[in-house]
């Protein structure tokens, strides 16, 4: 197991927003996570990411347990894209995926030429080679989204963690950053709202009120009696000219 | 390694080298002319032949009294300005990336102002019975003032982040006038008020008083406070996107926060209770910076550094000559430039927002 999650529980103030939550994530794999807004799936990210520390259980990183590992080791393993985040320094793409090899720098390994080509690599995966130079504050929440990734990418992580990153984007946007996080050849964890877009991921986990339902493939977990418990909705399955399966929703009258 | 890289590594030293000159030759020229104009100029050459009096044993024949203000009055106070620049510069610079927000400061945050009310309590009150110096009662009064600002933005339910930009200055103000009434009502409430230095230093800040012995205290603080903050340039940087981001690029944020936040108070308080609180310097400069050399951090820490330096030599000197036979307080000087300059920081920020 690459990254697992034991009984995971976080509390804010006595108020308990996150309960006994395990998780195995598999080598390779594309784990969507899905739930109502408040379900508790960007802090299962950010206990999982390291950002937040756990109240109760443990998160471990490639059979090592997180909270003994360094920030440094932790950002060298694993990057973790948030749902929005902006800035109001004037720096350019390129400044912003530089940011990805802090983690690999110090004072006895400065920049090199191999960062160099890193960056240049991370650009050219999300599509934006050619656009180093272009300012932060002149790019599309599509574009922003792509160097957000691009960052990531250039931490050389094994996992990387998304936060709903089609959050607030066009049809278009959503579907070709989903296509680009799918086609990486990296483990992933994705909080998702689409539930037609989590059906495309390896596997899909189920939080509602601060708990993991169930974990498994799209079909096991998708039915329609799950969907009508944790969002509140009737559905009904569609089958598309070419064999898969769409989800039609309904409000309960 | 291949040729190319060795190639571009002496390059780089190379170009490191000259900027470091540049930069020393630079402060050294406006010291040089802090030290000469005044209400009684001094030539330049005259300048030179002191310090090689004092510093390599030359035996120049001078006027004492010449010989005396350029070395007790003139020299100590240009080179106390320069430090004072430079660590309010980069504490504002620290403070932005911190707060992530465009208008911190020390002055604008209250820290300045939370530092002269814990000078003026171990002056006047006499807390810690002598044996807490100015600069630690500063020290103290500025950390205290910080957190109260953050929580009080907090409890607005503002603190750190994009959004918050308005609720912390709002906390600031609030901050920065109670501790300037506290300053005041100490002062005023002391018996002893004549030999201490008045409310208007406090509040407005005046290089008069500056000798050797505050040289001594302020050129290490500032070197080894501006050294800190570079050494974290790269952490710095990895702020632009919030604390969460800079922690998933493997940042241990808590420990940077409280060290480059420690560092940027402890600069701030030596140098209020040298000089008293000096305004907009903190805010004016890292902004003129960014405009010149960027946001990266390994660039705009030292230009700030530098720039803010020879900004508050250039200051002083603005304070003793503008008004013939009188000696504005220094604070005077870098509102009129600041504040015009703050407008501009603010018509710009709605911009990018």
């Amino acid at each position: 197991m690459i990254l697992t999650a034991e009984k995971l529980g976080w509390k804010v103030r006595g108020i308990s927003i996150l309960q006994n939550v395990s998780l195995d994530v598999e080598e390779g794999e594309t784990l969507g996570l899905i739930g109502p807004n408040g379900s508790g799936k960007s802090t299962l990210l950010k206990l999982l990411a390291g950002i937040l520390t756990p109240s109760s259980g443990h998160v471990s990183l490639q059979g090592q347990a997180m909270a003994r590992m360094s920030r440094r080791q932790v950002g060298q393993t694993l990057a973790f894209v948030e749902q929005q985040s902006d800035t109001f320094e004037r720096l350019t793409v390129r400044d912003a995926v530089e940011l990805g090899r802090t983690a690999w720098l110090s004072a006895l390994r400065p920049w090199s030429a191999e960062d160099d080509r890193i960056v240049r690599e991370a650009l050219r995966q999300v599509d934006m080679s050619g656009m180093e130079k272009r300012s932060w504050h002149t790019l599309s929440g599509g574009e922003k989204q792509r160097v957000h990734i691009a960052r990531a990418l250039a931490q050389q992580p094994k996992i990387l963690l998304l936060d709903e990153p089609t959050n607030h984007l066009d049809i278009q946007h959503q579907l070709s950053i989903l296509g680009l996080v799918k086609a990486l050849p990296i483990t992933s964890v994705i909080a998702l709202h689409d539930l037609n877009q989590a059906m495309t991921c390896d596997r899909i986990g189920v939080m509602s009120k601060g708990t993991l339902l169930a974990v498994g493939t799209p079909t096991e977990i998708l039915t329609l009696d799950l969907i009508r418990d944790v969002f509140g909705v009737t559905a009904r399955f569609i089958r598309d000219t070419d064999g898969s399966h769409l989800i039609r929703f309904q409000s309960i009258q | 390694m291949t040729d190319i890289t060795v190639e571009r590594d002496r390059r780089i030293a190379t170009r490191r080298i000259s900027y470091l000159l540049g930069s020393v030759f630079l402060l050294l020229i406006a010291v040089a002319l802090g030290v000469s104009v005044g209400e009684t100029s001094m030539p330049i050459h005259l300048v030179g032949q002191t310090l090689a009096n004092k510093i390599f044993g030359a035996s120049y024949v001078l006027d004492p009294i010449d010989a005396g203000i350029i070395w007790n009055y003139r020299l100590t106070r240009a080179i106390v300005a320069a430090c004072c620049g430079a660590s309010l510069a980069v504490s504002g610079v620290v403070l932005q990336a911190m707060l992530r927000n465009a208008l911190a400061d020390p002055y604008i945050l209250g820290i300045s102002a939370g530092a002269s009310t814990g000078a003026v309590t171990v002056l006047i009150l006499g807390i810690g019975g002598g044996l807490l110096s100015l600069s630690i009662g500063a020290f103290a009064g500025s950390l205290v003032a910080f957190l109260l600002v953050i929580m009080l933005a907090r409890a607005a339910g503002g603190g750190v982040g994009i959004q918050a930009t308005g609720l912390i200055i709002l906390a600031g103000i609030a901050g920065s006038q109670l501790f300037n009434a506290l300053t005041s009502f100490i002062i005023t409430r002391s018996a002893n008020a004549e030999q201490v230095r008045g409310v208007m230093f406090w509040l407005m800040g005046n290089l008069s008083g500056v000798r050797w012995n505050d040289v001594l205290l302020a050129v290490p603080i500032a070197i080894v406070g501006v050294c800190i903050c570079i050494w974290h340039r790269r952490a710095l940087d990895a702020f632009t996107f919030g604390a969460d981001s800079a922690a998933s690029l493997g940042v241990p944020v808590r420990r940077v926060q409280a060290i480059v936040i420690g560092t940027a108070a402890m600069m701030t308080a030596v140098m209020v209770s040298i000089v008293g609180s000096i305004g907009f310097v903190g805010i004016v400069i890292p902004h003129a910076a960014r405009f010149l050399v960027g946001p990266r951090h390994a660039r705009l820490l030292p230009v700030s550094a530098l720039m803010g330096a020879v900004f508050l030599v250039f200051a002083d000197i603005g304070s003793r000559v503008l008004v013939p036979n009188q000696v504005l307080p220094i604070g005077v000087i870098t509102a009129l430039v600041g504040a015009p300059g703050f407008a501009l920081i603010l018509i710009r920020g709605r911009r990018i927002r």
